[in-house]
């Protein structure tokens, strides 16, 4: 089975289908992937910040990463599953859409920075906990955190006025 | 939302509306094709600054997160980012009127809309009144404890309904 194959099948599975031609689905979806989508960038944006000496300095790094994390994943867990279902309803039209693939590649991005981040910066986190300068790799990580997650918001709208059909 | 918006249309918003589509600088915008995405994505990103706060302030309430800060430096923290964030919102929402006039001002869901951001925004500055004022309220011990977690529901589910009506504008009957 080839991919274009691949994605018809998508879209002309029961749930693809629902999703397409119901009234209120894809409104509904979209809705909720807004809510979801806003809620993981600005919960991501409170720590990047952190990260940046922009803002909550006297909050030590790791308690506000306990504060926001969990409702990031959370969030995140909403977007994705929304996300999801409203790729179902036009598979091949998301697939072949270029600010569509970009927000794919921007997502991954931001998913490997914050896994270095976590998995090497973080070792450390005990020496510039509270009332320290954050090591660079740390202000490096919540710059870029930053960009590929506004620029994944800048894709995810364009798609809308790029594929046709209500924006 | 039929009824309403066939009422919409028989207001003066229709008129003023068709005016302001013929602006210049209105014309501009829907002549450029990036202008509308570019506004409305400042759009959303000022929407994560704003909900993103509330959400933190509230859950602050909550106890659901951010337990080891005072409400004093938790609305500190916060609301700058609500205000400048509202101050953003209310900028290009005006910008995204200004380019299709008829898509919004007689349009039922931004109706509703503006209604709700005009509960949430007193709501905020009731909530920056109270923290400056009688900061008991929000101690753990405080006896009214139960309705403060109900409003600080109430008000996660308010803005969400505000982003909801927010993105069904491009959805609702306009005639």
């Amino acid at each position: 089975m080839n991919l274009d194959a691949f994605w018809q099948a998508l879209e002309y599975s029961p749930i693809g289908d629902f999703v397409a031609v119901s009234g209120w689905a894809f409104p509904a979806l979209e809705s909720a992937h807004v809510i979801g989508v806003v809620l993981v960038v600005g919960s991501i944006a409170i720590m990047d910040l952190r990260l940046l000496g922009v803002a909550s300095k006297v909050c030590s790094v790791s308690q506000l990463s306990r504060d926001t994390l969990p409702w990031t994943w959370a969030a995140f867990v909403v977007a994705a599953v929304t996300g999801g279902l409203l790729f179902f309803s036009n598979a091949s039209g998301y697939a072949a859409n270029s600010f569509f693939q970009w927000k794919m590649v921007l997502l991954i991005l931001a998913g490997l920075n914050m896994a270095i981040f976590h998995f090497f910066t973080w070792k450390s986190v005990h020496n510039w906990d509270v009332d320290c300068e954050v090591p660079t790799a740390g202000k490096v990580a919540g710059a870029l955190s930053l960009i590929f997650w506004i620029l994944v918001v800048t894709c995810g709208r364009w798609i809308g006025f790029t594929l046709g059909g209500f924006f | 939302m039929y009824e309403f918006a066939e009422w919409l249309s028989t207001t003066p918003l229709l008129g003023l509306a068709n005016s302001i589509w013929g602006w210049g600088f209105s014309e501009w915008m829907r002549a450029n094709f990036w202008v509308i995405p570019t506004v409305q994505t400042i759009h959303i990103l000022a929407i994560a600054a704003v909900f993103g706060s509330v959400f933190m302030i509230n859950l602050r309430i909550l106890e659901l997160a951010g337990r080891t800060q005072t409400m004093t430096w938790t609305a500190q923290r916060y609301l700058p980012w609500v205000w400048w964030g509202l101050l953003v919102l209310l900028v290009s929402g005006a910008l995204l009127i200004i380019a299709e006039p008829p898509r919004e001002l007689v349009n039922p869901a931004f109706w509703i809309k503006m209604g709700l951001v005009l509960i949430a925004t007193l709501v905020s500055l009731w909530f920056q009144a109270t923290v400056r004022r009688n900061i008991a309220i929000w101690e753990t011990s405080h006896p009214k404890r139960v309705l403060i977690r109900i409003a600080a529901v109430a008000v996660i589910v308010l803005w969400g309904a505000i982003i909801v009506m927010g993105r069904w504008i491009a959805y609702a009957p306009v005639y």
